[in-house]
């Protein structure tokens, strides 16, 4: 029976050892042969399953332990506790069946050669892969069609632009179809159009090819408009698991509504149970939910004449910012 | 200071195991060379005398040779790193300068005893006394090292890959300074001819007037070619340096 | 049953492991031709190293007529064979262990780690230095030369300096990989690689100069003996059956012991890296 489930976790969690760096000479020469060692929890006990075929969403702040749950589950490092199956398999033991299902691709280092061209390196990947020559071909000239970045296929490393670098990444770490794809900020650093252009691809290829995907990312924009499921990290716990609507929905109502009329209130007004409109003022901003708002547009108009009506919506960055606000508050 | 300290195992492996490993190797070649020579002398020296020029040669080298900071200092040239220092040029040498002396002197203070302790336990002929005058030698020799150093990092301004300068000339400078072999086992016209040059200063010279090799007057000739050697390297250096510098802004890098 | 299946799979993962090499090799070269300088100075380079070895003992035998148990003529074909070990070093490992603390820092490890493929050869293989293959020429020449002035050649022998080589190779490569993967544990471990460089120096020199205790040390615990002094035997003395014997077994357990090491250090790595 196939497992349905791509990743599953229990209890995993990792803790790293460092030692206090002396200041001062003698505190030197002391740590010549003593040394006093901290203990970090990278991350805490933390349960996870994620179907195939999701995307799921990772974002935290740096040092959030976002990172090390994606090399925990690529099987980078393992784990201190706990345990963990990724496509049936301990992923830390990285047997070679289970590498050829998976791909790490981390935003800031490159896998591909820096004095060849990456068609040289492709090949390279063929052979590391046991692929088909021929069908690997096609499939770079595939991918790199929809990368629209044929014209580079054969040009040195080293003399592409940081978005043609990271193009030509992704199509070597697509190579070999991986049933799991682990995207460590693939667009970090990019303009907007080469960002754009990775995220489209994104979303068309995980449509077509349907793998697992965990995604890390600064721009929130990437997760949400490919994630399916958002997780949320602070200080080495999951904050937060649920869709991304569903997050902005919990986290804060998603619309902000400005209203300006033309003089101030003489008076304290009142809409519902909810919303105050003071006096000696003639400019309001409300949070609201989309009920709200119907509320509110039919009785604004009969308070005096309104100038100036908006509504907007919070963006997907405030919105986790808030989030681990309220948290740390609460923490 | 400080920062030497803290590479704990490195520092250990600099200053102690790896001279001791060397001079390992050499006293137990030349055990096994007087075995097969079957003479007591060899160049007019017993094996005792091999044995003390063995041992105090590796340490000496260790002190007069310099890798890494060369390589730190390559590094930035290329790296385009001097962005600061790019109007000062004296400030980059002086850094790197005193950064050297300072590794150097603690490296020497944490391994000379070793040569020390094990001359007198074998009871080899070793001129204790002359120490202070053979290290005011090599001192002055770590500025045409550091110097050198100086010269080959400004290369870094016209080529790239300049490290392997640093290996030619550090290959070259085994044979020349004298650490594989006293210089006077050389055939006459060759060992005249490294004498002339400034690198016996590193090993050699200090080294056989210690052991007793050679007598003051051919010891004293290492001030004046380290010297001439220092000038000359300086001027080429200085020279390159101002020119680099002028390429290198040029290009707007 | 068992053993035809291990067998099977030795076979296969030789196999890819060939292939790999034949496809790292091909990508190496085009990325060396692009700075086609580096055939040059490397060859300069090493041309340094090789007079330093050689005009050392030239020099040491205008002095005395043996060393250990070797005359001049005998000493020169030792220095062949170490030279072409060295070159063979320098072509396929010394890149790529020299640089593996470097690639520890840059985390480019880790990119290794996760292709499936095994991770002491790629670690090991990874680039090779096509530059260095002028010294290979350099070396078979200085060895035609010294194996030319050796009045009592044996063309027999010739077939055990050849079986032995890469058995002298498969040493170096296990004591130098040892020494680099300590990097794993050590991350600013440079300086140890010296250490690696002063053992080498050991086995630079004909093992029988050594007093009995240590040229029995260098040819068991750090077998640094029998990179060349022992594939010179093969050729300078009548074969020496048991030590033939040792050095072709000693491969199979030095590089067992390699990646049992590997594996240790990576265990140390993954829990200390974050």
């Amino acid at each position: 029976m196939m497992n349905s489930l791509a990743i599953e976790a229990q209890g995993l969690s990792r803790n790293y050892q460092t030692y206090k760096k002396a200041e001062g000479i003698t505190s030197s020469i002391q740590g010549f042969w003593k040394r006093e060692y901290i203990y970090k929890q990278a991350l805490k006990p933390t349960d996870l399953q994620v179907p195939r075929g999701q995307i799921v969403g990772l974002v935290g702040a740096n040092g959030a332990g976002k990172t090390t749950l994606l090399k925990l589950l690529s099987g980078l490092i393992a784990p201190t506790g706990g345990t963990a199956h990724v496509l049936g398999h301990a992923p830390w033991k990285r047997e070679a069946i289970f590498l050829k299902r998976i791909s790490l691709l981390l935003g800031q280092k490159n896998q591909l050669w820096w004095d060849i061209s990456p068609l040289d390196s492709y090949a390279l990947l063929t052979r590391i892969y046991d692929l088909d020559v021929i069908e690997a071909r096609k499939k770079v000239m595939e991918l790199a069609t929809l990368l629209r970045c044929e014209h580079v296929l054969d040009v040195q490393l080293r003399r592409l632009s940081l978005g043609e670098r990271m193009k030509m990444e992704i199509i070597g770490s697509l190579l070999h179809s991986p049933d799991i794809l682990f995207l460590d900020e693939p667009t970090i650093g990019l303009d907007i159009v080469a960002q754009s252009t990775i995220r489209d691809f994104l979303i068309r290829y995980v449509k077509s090819k349907g793998p697992t995907v965990i995604l890390t990312s600064h721009y929130m924009d990437d997760i949400a408009q490919l994630a399916d499921r958002l997780l949320l990290m602070s200080q080495g716990s999951l904050m937060y698991d649920g869709t991304v609507e569903e997050f902005a929905a919990q986290a804060d109502r998603n619309l902000q509504l400005l209203v300006r009329f033309e003089k101030d209130f003489l008076t304290e007004e009142r809409i519902g149970l909810d919303f105050v409109l003071p006096a000696g003022q003639r400019e309001f901003t409300f949070s609201v939910t989309p009920k709200d708002l119907a509320v509110l547009m039919s009785r604004l108009p009969q308070l005096g004449e309104i100038v100036d009506l908006r509504t907007e919506e919070m963006d997907f960055e405030g919105v986790i910012r808030k989030f681990l606000e309220k948290e740390s508050r609460v923490l | 200071m400080i920062s030497n300290l803290e590479y704990r195992i490195n520092f250990i492996v600099d200053a102690l195991i790896q001279p001791c490993i060397t001079t390992v190797v050499e006293i137990v070649l030349w055990m096994a060379i007087f075995r097969g020579a079957g003479t007591d002398m060899i160049g007019g020296f017993t094996r005792e005398y091999y044995l003390a020029y063995a041992l105090w040669a590796t340490f000496v080298a260790r002190i007069s040779t310099s890798w890494l900071y060369e390589f730190r200092m390559i590094e930035e040239v290329e790296q385009g790193t001097i962005n600061s220092l790019l109007v000062r040029p004296l400030s980059f040498y002086e850094y790197y300068l005193s950064q050297m002396l300072g590794y150097k002197f603690v490296t020497t203070i944490f391994s000379l005893w070793i040569p020390i302790v094990v001359g007198i336990y074998l009871d080899l002929p070793v001129h204790l006394d002359r120490l202070p005058i053979i290290f005011l030698l090599i001192g002055y020799y770590l500025f045409l090292v550091h110097s050198m150093s100086f010269l080959i990092s400004t290369f870094a301004f016209y080529l790239n890959k300049v490290n392997y300068f640093t290996s030619t000339k550090n290959l070259a400078l085994w044979l020349l300074t004298g650490e594989l072999f006293p210089i006077d086992l050389m055939p006459e016209a060759w060992r005249d001819f490294v004498l002339s040059l400034p690198f016996v200063s590193g090993v050699y010279l200090p080294i056989g007037y210690l052991t007793g090799r050679i007598g003051f007057g051919v010891f004293i000739q290492g001030f004046q070619t380290v010297t001439l050697g220092l000038i000359i390297v300086n001027v080429m250096g200085y020279l390159l340096w101002a020119q680099g510098l002028k390429k290198y802004s040029g290009t707007g890098a | 049953m068992g053993a035809p299946i291990i067998l099977k799979s030795f076979w296969t993962e030789t196999k890819k492991n060939f292939s790999l090499l034949v496809g790292l090799f091909k990508a190496s070269f085009i990325s060396d031709l692009e700075f086609r300088f580096n055939f040059a100075t490397r060859i300069i380079t090493d041309i340094f190293w090789y007079l330093a070895q050689v005009v050392t003992f030239e020099v040491l035998f205008l002095h005395t007529p043996i060393i250990g148990h070797w005359n001049i003529n005998q000493t020169r074909v030792f220095l062949g064979v170490l030279f072409i070990i060295d070159a063979l070093y320098m072509t396929f490992l010394a890149d790529n262990l020299d640089k593996f603390s470097e690639k520890v820092r840059r985390g480019e490890l880790d990119l290794l780690l996760m292709k499936p493929v095994n991770s002491q050869f790629m670690v090991s293989f990874q680039r090779v230095a096509t530059a260095s293959l002028g010294n290979l020429i350099i070396a078979l020449m200085w060895m035609t030369y010294a194996l030319y002035q050796l009045p009592d050649l044996h063309p027999l022998r010739i077939f055990w300096l050849i079986v032995l080589i890469p058995v002298g190779f498969s040493t170096l490569y296990v004591v130098r990989f040892c020494f680099s993967v300590v990097s794993l544990i050590f991350v600013r471990g440079e300086n140890i690689q010296f250490i690696w460089f002063q053992l080498y120096k050991l086995g630079m020199r004909p093992d029988s100069i050594y007093f009995p205790w240590l040229r029995y040390i260098v040819l068991t615990i750090l077998p640094v003996g029998l990179i060349a002094s022992v594939p010179a035997r093969a050729i300078l003395d009548p074969p020496n059956w048991p030590l033939f014997l040792w050095a072709f077994a000693s491969v199979p357990i030095f590089i067992w012991f390699s990646n049992r090491f590997w594996k240790y250090c990576l265990s140390k790595y993954n829990s200390a890296s974050s």
